[in-house]
């Protein structure tokens, strides 16, 4: 009897299966979608700044070059992107250096191929700050202990870094609280004072600026000079049955990131294509660095803060996650 | 009587539309957060011209419109069927009861693992969420069939499935349309809810990246887009409902005697 309402439940969902499996081209589950020697994979992207070097490839015909069609999706963070690739869904995916190694840690099947975004590595000139109100007592991260500050992730990058810069301010990072809240809400929450700080990116800095905010440090530049703050990975299984079309999506993404990084202009111009950020904001965005390849010691110094704040059950394996 | 209604609705949306523009205005709240009715008309009017918010609408009413055929068609394929066998019922009871309330929104992870952000995760959560009003509609509706009825037909010797057709089903039917009527509502929230978590393409998407993109009047857009999407889905429903149940006592009235 229960099984009938299973296979009730199984067939409705085979239905749906099937009845949209038109829609798909059959190149972003598989991976193997190739039609005259161009092979489409699907990468799992946040709609962000940071991942504009991607589109303006795929524009430019870098990828095409090396065989690939690039076809683009959006979700709303790691949570979604990282079972997908994970699962074969998406065959790459954006993430940051955080999260993948906590993912590596708990033994995830991941690893990073190509290099996403570096911080600037200018105090107070990089696309993530840690912001107080204009009119705030707070002068200095020190000051933050016993406040209330604003991350998106609780323990993630973000936290790190904050807990960084308090420390080298001088002040003990266990006595600031922490709370979860999405970077586009932070600008209203400081305004409104419902907190006393706020760890924010672009555009949502920019915005925060805009309202005449202090920025009292640039706390992912606190962590290590250049920072490599986020890659693109894929599945271990993925890359080691793949390895010439790893190859191929890490030479043209090499080249978009290079692109990216000498060409500012044109990455403003193609960020209104898959993102909503009016122009004015836009204008007065500060852009990441796309160096070429990820910051090794930079990720090892992350990791140690990482683990000196709890955040891995064991220690991630930084050789299998980066090889 | 009916003009009456629709001026008083007028009234009261006009009413509501000015209060949006007042209150930013005043500078009760501030208009970075909650722009005026104007503006959010204004980039209402520039979604419109948008070809991708066309696309994007097209994205979340397929996801709603397959969800809802698909919950509608197992709901009640599955309520009948329920109903008709001897113990199926009891048997089902209390895994139903168990099933129905776990938020569909629980099962993102779940959607994400097998389908990515494709259309196919946006159908999972809307199936599974809507398929439940439609059968508990129907297990009612069956319940309420006049026993004496049913042994008439049985004692006239029709047979299970002509039982079903003439007095089931004529019975449930105006369960069944509150089901699909009240799925139909399930069915659009879901929908843009998982475009929105998830990243499916559509409106829900659509909201998150206006969101995150710090365009605030925008999102606003489009959130009044949705609504006015639900609007229209339950008139339609409405309508759907009055025509299949013309015959039936609560559309037609009593006949005074």
């Amino acid at each position: 009897m229960r099984r009938l309402l299973a296979a009730v439940a199984a067939g409705t969902f085979l239905f749906a299966v099937t009845a949209c499996g038109s829609s798909d081209d059959g190149g972003s589950s598989d991976g193997k979608g190739s039609s005259g020697g161009v092979t489409t994979v699907t990468v799992g992207l946040i709609p962000i700044v940071d991942v504009a070097p991607l589109y303006l490839g795929q524009e430019k015909g870098f990828y095409e070059k090396q065989g690939l069609k690039l076809k683009l999706t959006t979700a709303q963070g790691g949570a979604a992107i990282v079972p997908a690739v994970v699962s074969g869904q998406y065959q790459f995916g954006f993430s940051n250096m955080t999260s993948l190694m906590i993912a590596q840690s708990n033994n995830v099947p991941v690893k990073a191929i190509a290099n996403g975004i570096a911080s600037t590595g200018e105090d107070g000139k990089d696309f993530g700050g840690l912001t107080v109100k204009q009119d705030s007592a707070v002068k200095s991260p020190k000051d933050l202990e016993g406040k209330k500050v604003a991350v998106n992730t609780l323990k993630n990058i973000n936290e790190t870094a904050v807990r960084e810069s308090v420390r080298k301010a001088g002040g003990d990072p266990d006595k600031v609280q922490f709370v979860e809240l999405a970077f586009d809400q932070m600008p209203a929450a400081l305004d409104a004072g419902q907190i006393d700080a706020a760890m924010v990116v672009e555009p949502a800095l920019a915005t925060i600026k805009s309202q005449g905010a202090r920025e009292i440090a640039s706390s992912l530049v606190d962590v290590a000079p250049n920072l490599t703050v986020a890659m693109y990975f894929t599945s271990t299984q993925y890359a080691q049955e793949n390895p010439e079309l790893v190859k191929k999506f890490q030479d043209a993404t090499a080249e978009s990131l290079a692109y990216a990084d000498a060409h500012p202009d044109e990455v403003r111009q193609i960020v209104t294509t898959y993102t909503k950020i009016p122009p004015a904001v836009l204008e007065q965005v500060t852009l990441p660095k796309w160096p070429a390849d990820p910051n090794r010691a930079s990720i090892e110094k992350l990791m140690q803060l990482g683990e000196d704040d709890g955040l891995f059950k064991t220690a991630p394996d930084l050789d299998k996650l980066l090889s | 009587m009916r003009g009456q209604n629709a001026v008083l609705g007028a009234a009261g949306l006009a009413a509501f539309l000015a209060l949006g523009e007042a209150v930013p205005r005043l500078g009760l709240v501030k208009e970075a957060y909650f722009p005026p009715t104007s503006r959010i008309a204004e980039a209402f009017w520039d979604e419109v011209a948008d070809s991708a918010f066309w696309s994007a609408l097209g994205d979340t009413l397929t996801g709603w419109a397959l969800g809802l055929i698909l919950a509608s068609c197992a709901g009640i394929v599955a309520g009948v069927v329920i109903s008709v066998v001897p113990y199926l019922r009891e048997t089902t009871a209390s895994t139903i009861e168990f099933l129905r309330p776990i938020p569909s929104v629980a099962l993102i992870p779940l959607a994400v693992l097998l389908y990515g952000t494709e259309l196919r995760s946006v159908l999972l959560l809307v199936v599974y969420a809507s398929f439940w009003q439609v059968l508990i509609q129907v297990l009612y509706g069956v319940q309420d069939v006049d026993p004496v009825a049913d042994e008439t037909a049985r004692s006239y010797g029709l047979g299970t499935w002509a039982r079903i057709r003439h007095v089931l089903w004529p019975t449930a039917l105006p369960y069944v349309m509150t089901g699909v009527r009240l799925a139909a509502a399930v069915a659009l929230i879901l929908a843009v809810t998982a475009e929105l978590v998830i990243g499916a393409p559509g409106l829900g998407a659509r909201i998150a990246v206006a969101q995150t993109s710090q365009a605030v009047p925008e999102m606003y857009a489009l959130i009044v887009v949705t609504g006015l999407l639900g609007l229209l889905i339950n008139v339609g429903a409405r309508t759907v409902e009055r025509r299949a149940l013309a015959w039936h006592q609560s559309v037609r009235g009593e006949v005074a005697v």
